[in-house]
């Protein structure tokens, strides 16, 4: 599992940093992103599950198992 | 990943393109292309591949800036009348995207330096204005085995197809032989207007990019014809021609080396 704090970082920038460590990881493995209330935290879920992969959010936490 | 914090900003919103990917950057990043004509089309051209991060750029342009170029040719501006075409373009996207390596070709490409030009490359962007030098880059792609974007404009009408020699047809596999002299008017004599250039060398751009990162299904054995006046697009399939004098032996070649 790989954590990434990604409070601070603006759209779409949070969802590249994401989109990156994703390609990075093999399927069926987990990444929890930390995501700043508002704009992030709505967008790079929706952007995580359009790209196909399992997405949960718990507060400013998402988890995400890569496809 | 390798790329820095810095790439990863500068091109954000492609990396985000479902299609695209940290390692289609990256394939960018570490390719080379060859921008024949640093007018019309190659402005266009040359300004979307270095912002887009095509790492290495070598710009071909023999001529100076002339005032009627200008309505035409974004990478020159007006102070530039009278610098060279390529060296203007080399200082305007060095300023766009400084992570790019610019090397201006101040010279004419022709028969006899052609192949040690494209050598190396792994793209070449055809925006010459002559078919004379058409041929001779289709040529030498087809020799050295390098993918290549052929475009045209002329007045409303425009004209593109990727090439991928020994797979796709070449230039001289769909054009046999230029049009008869006179059948065809030049760039001087019949006019053209920038955005319609604008267009289909952004066209051209966007091809060499999907060629390079191997994204998106390239113009190969389909030739794309633009009309600017109603905004018609038609798809001309082509094929390899058997005995093309350019591309013709290219897979034996090839082959042969094995």
């Amino acid at each position: 599992m790989s954590t990434l704090d990604l409070t601070g970082v603006l759209c779409p920038l949070n969802w590249v940093r994401a989109r990156l460590a994703l390609e990075a990881m093999d399927a069926g493995e987990e990444l929890r992103l930390r995501l700043d209330p508002g704009e992030p935290i709505e967008s790079v879920p929706r952007s995580a599950r359009e790209d196909g992969h399992d997405v949960d959010v718990h507060g400013d936490w998402v988890r995400i198992v890569k496809r | 990943m390798t790329l820095t914090d810095a790439e990863l900003e500068r091109y954000s919103r492609q990396l985000v393109l479902p299609e695209w990917s940290g390692a289609a950057q990256e394939r960018l990043r570490d390719a080379s292309a060859i921008v024949v004509g640093a007018g019309a089309l190659g402005s266009p051209v040359a300004t979307y591949l270095a912002a887009a991060g095509v790492g290495r750029l070598g710009i071909v342009d023999e001529d100076a800036v002339e005032l009627s170029n200008l309505h035409r040719q974004p990478l020159h501006f007006t102070p530039d009348i009278g610098v060279n075409k390529a060296a203007s373009a080399a200082a305007k996207l060095a300023f766009l995207n400084p992570e790019v390596q610019v090397e201006p070709y101040p010279a004419r490409l022709d028969e006899r330096n052609a192949e040690a030009i494209v050598m190396g490359a792994d793209v070449v962007v055809d925006c010459s204005d002559s078919f004379e030098t058409r041929y001779v880059v289709n040529d030498a792609a087809c020799a050295e085995r390098i993918d290549l974007v052929e475009a045209g404009v002329l007045g409303f009408s425009g004209l593109v197809l990727a090439i991928r020699p020994g797979e796709s047809a070449c230039y001289r596999c769909s054009f046999p032989s230029p049009p008869l002299a006179g059948a065809v008017p030049s760039c001087r004599e019949a006019g053209v207007l920038g955005a319609m250039a604008g267009i289909v060398g952004a066209i051209q751009a966007l091809e060499a990019i999907k060629l390079l990162a191997g994204v998106g299904a390239p113009l190969l054995d389909r030739i794309l014809q633009l009309d600017g006046h109603d905004m018609g697009q038609t798809i001309v399939v082509t094929s390899r021609r058997d005995g093309c004098e350019a591309c013709a032996r290219v897979p034996v070649a090839a082959e042969a080396y094995h």
